[in-house]
């Protein structure tokens, strides 16, 4: 690839990839259940705090550790305070590709229940029978786990500038003008008032609950795209005098605003076609059960729903594809960090994912123990990275990265305090609450099981074997991504 | 709905929303300069 064509071209160029990086399928089909479970408006006073208190501080420093190093999550850490703690950022890098690897299923499934909308319909079964018709089958999901990962790479083959900056600027305004769609059709329903009740009344009790708090947490932090290495990756192409703090709250206010339209859209939906009762059930089917099964059958009662329904798998499948052409590239740039040319890469990590997502895609266990274990990783790469700031000095880090001198809105204090302070409390907490989970509430009776889907056992079963891989091969690693002397 | 959840609503709104469109025009701003 040429040098040229090794960076952002614009601001608009920027932004709007990175807004595709964050906007994925965690906004339109987890939000508004989990919204909505947990006191609405109350859920939202938190859902708002933990954007500047986890993932505007670390989309800040991603953006920093990737302009500054020139190296994304495989070498960054590493450059930036010494080889031995390279297996910090690596770890942040390889948890994301092991999302990657189970998302371009979900992404296929997204694109195949588009076209099944548009080609007339889903072959006359119900929704529950053509869901567990296709997630059974061996090779449908595999196919389109394939094309998925075919049309990500061919993106990324394509660099920077004509491969993702384009392909963003096409994707992300028409996802939003597909979601003020789908929110504006929603909204004039009948009773979709009874929609907007449940996502905005607060109940005010609800603010004294651990679990609304730590449940607004996971899904800032996970929404965001915060501690995922994509923005760092992002960041080696920024231009040494592009400034990136007011892109950082652009994406995170972005990523907010299309989980409101969605919120919108899928809540007034619900409960303008079910009673009561039902919409509750539908709610707590999971975000599987409620995309796929509940809200086409939802769609088809409501005028002109096979349209709206195509539209609104259309935005599910241009979400999730914006963020799997990001996780490509962070997959590439490990590559190409180690030593690899990019044409070599691109092709490598399309084989590795497509390979290692089989899986995910033939068995929807596997999947939800992938989503499980590294979902929750992320937790782990946020708190590496706000390590890796602190042992630089999260002043100085502040100073000389972020506040650089074409920073015409530099980061206050309070980024320091929340690197330094609130984000390892906030690891602690959401751990210790996910752990009690784990073990009161998923799975009682085998929590200690590295076998079982949703046990404690599995968590640290296959992270604590990951960074047991990356600590032995640290001292190689470190030295092909030119990481500095010891640290 | 309630008088708390439209007010809730108005305010959660305006802020996301108001503030994206607001940095939005603030990039196309500085993106002429």
């Amino acid at each position: 690839m040429s040098e040229r064509n090794d960076q952002f071209s614009t601001r608009w160029g920027i932004l709007l990839a990175a807004i595709g990086m964050a906007v994925g399928t965690g906004n339109i089909w987890r939000f508004p259940r989990v919204a909505a479970a947990n006191g609405g408006g109350s859920f939202l006073i938190a859902w708002l705090v933990f954007m500047f208190a986890w993932s505007v501080p670390l989309v800040l420093s991603e953006f920093a550790l990737g302009k500054h190093t020139r190296r994304g999550p495989a070498g960054a850490v590493g450059h930036l305070i010494g080889g031995r703690y390279n297996w910090l950022g690596a770890f942040v890098g390889l948890c994301t590709c092991f999302i990657m690897f189970y998302y371009s299923v979900v992404t296929g499934w997204c694109i195949k229940y588009f076209f099944a909308t548009v080609s007339g319909g889903f072959g006359g079964v119900d929704q529950q029978t053509y869901w567990e018709n296709l997630t059974t089958s061996n090779y449908q999901p595999v196919l389109f786990h394939f094309l998925a990962l075919v049309i990500g790479c061919f993106i990324i083959s394509r660099g920077v500038v004509k491969g993702i900056e384009r392909t963003n600027r096409f994707l992300i305004p028409i996802l939003f003008v597909l979601l003020v769609v789908a929110a504006i059709r929603a909204v004039t329903l009948p009773n979709a008032i009874s929609g907007l009740a449940f996502l905005f009344t607060p109940e005010w009790n609800q603010l004294l609950s651990h679990k609304v708090w730590l449940e607004a947490l996971s899904q800032s932090a996970w929404s965001v795209g915060a501690a995922w290495g994509l923005v760092m990756t992002y960041g080696v192409y920024l231009k040494k005098k592009d400034a990136f703090v007011r892109t950082s709250y652009t994406v995170a206010f972005g990523d907010y605003s299309a989980s409101l339209l969605a919120g919108i859209a899928i809540m007034c939906t619900v409960y303008a076609v079910l009673p009561q009762a039902q919409a509750e059930l539908a709610l707590q089917s999971g975000n599987e059960g409620l995309t796929f099964i509940w809200l086409p059958q939802l769609f088809q009662q409501i005028p002109a729903g096979q349209l709206f329904l195509a539209l609104f798998f259309l935005a599910l499948s241009f979400a999730a594809m914006s963020s799997l052409i990001a996780m490509i590239e962070m997959a590439t740039r490990i590559g190409v960090d180690l030593g690899m040319t990019r044409e070599k890469a691109v092709p490598l990590v399309g084989v590795t994912a497509f390979v290692l997502g089989l899986p995910s895609a033939w068995k929807l266990g596997f999947f939800q123990n992938q989503d499980w274990v590294w979902g929750l990783g992320l937790i782990v790469s946020g708190l590496f990275i706000s390590l890796a700031v602190i042992k630089y000095g999260a002043g100085r880090f502040r100073d000389e990265l972020i506040n650089t001198e074409d920073e015409r809105h530099p980061a206050g204090r309070w980024y320091v305090f929340v690197i330094k302070y609130v984000i390892p409390i906030e690891f602690l907490a959401l751990m210790i609450w996910w752990f009690y989970q784990a073990v009161a509430v998923y799975d009682p009776e085998g929590w200690w099981n590295p076998f079982h889907t949703l046990s404690l056992g599995t968590t640290l079963g296959q992270w604590l074997l990951l960074i047991a891989v990356l600590v032995l091969l640290n001292r190689w690693w470190a030295a092909r991504v030119g990481a500095k002397e010891g640290g | 709905m309630s008088a708390s959840g439209w007010i809730m609503m108005t305010v959660v709104l305006v802020l996301v929303w108001g503030g994206f469109v607001y940095l939005l025009l603030e990039t196309a701003k500085h993106d002429r300069d």
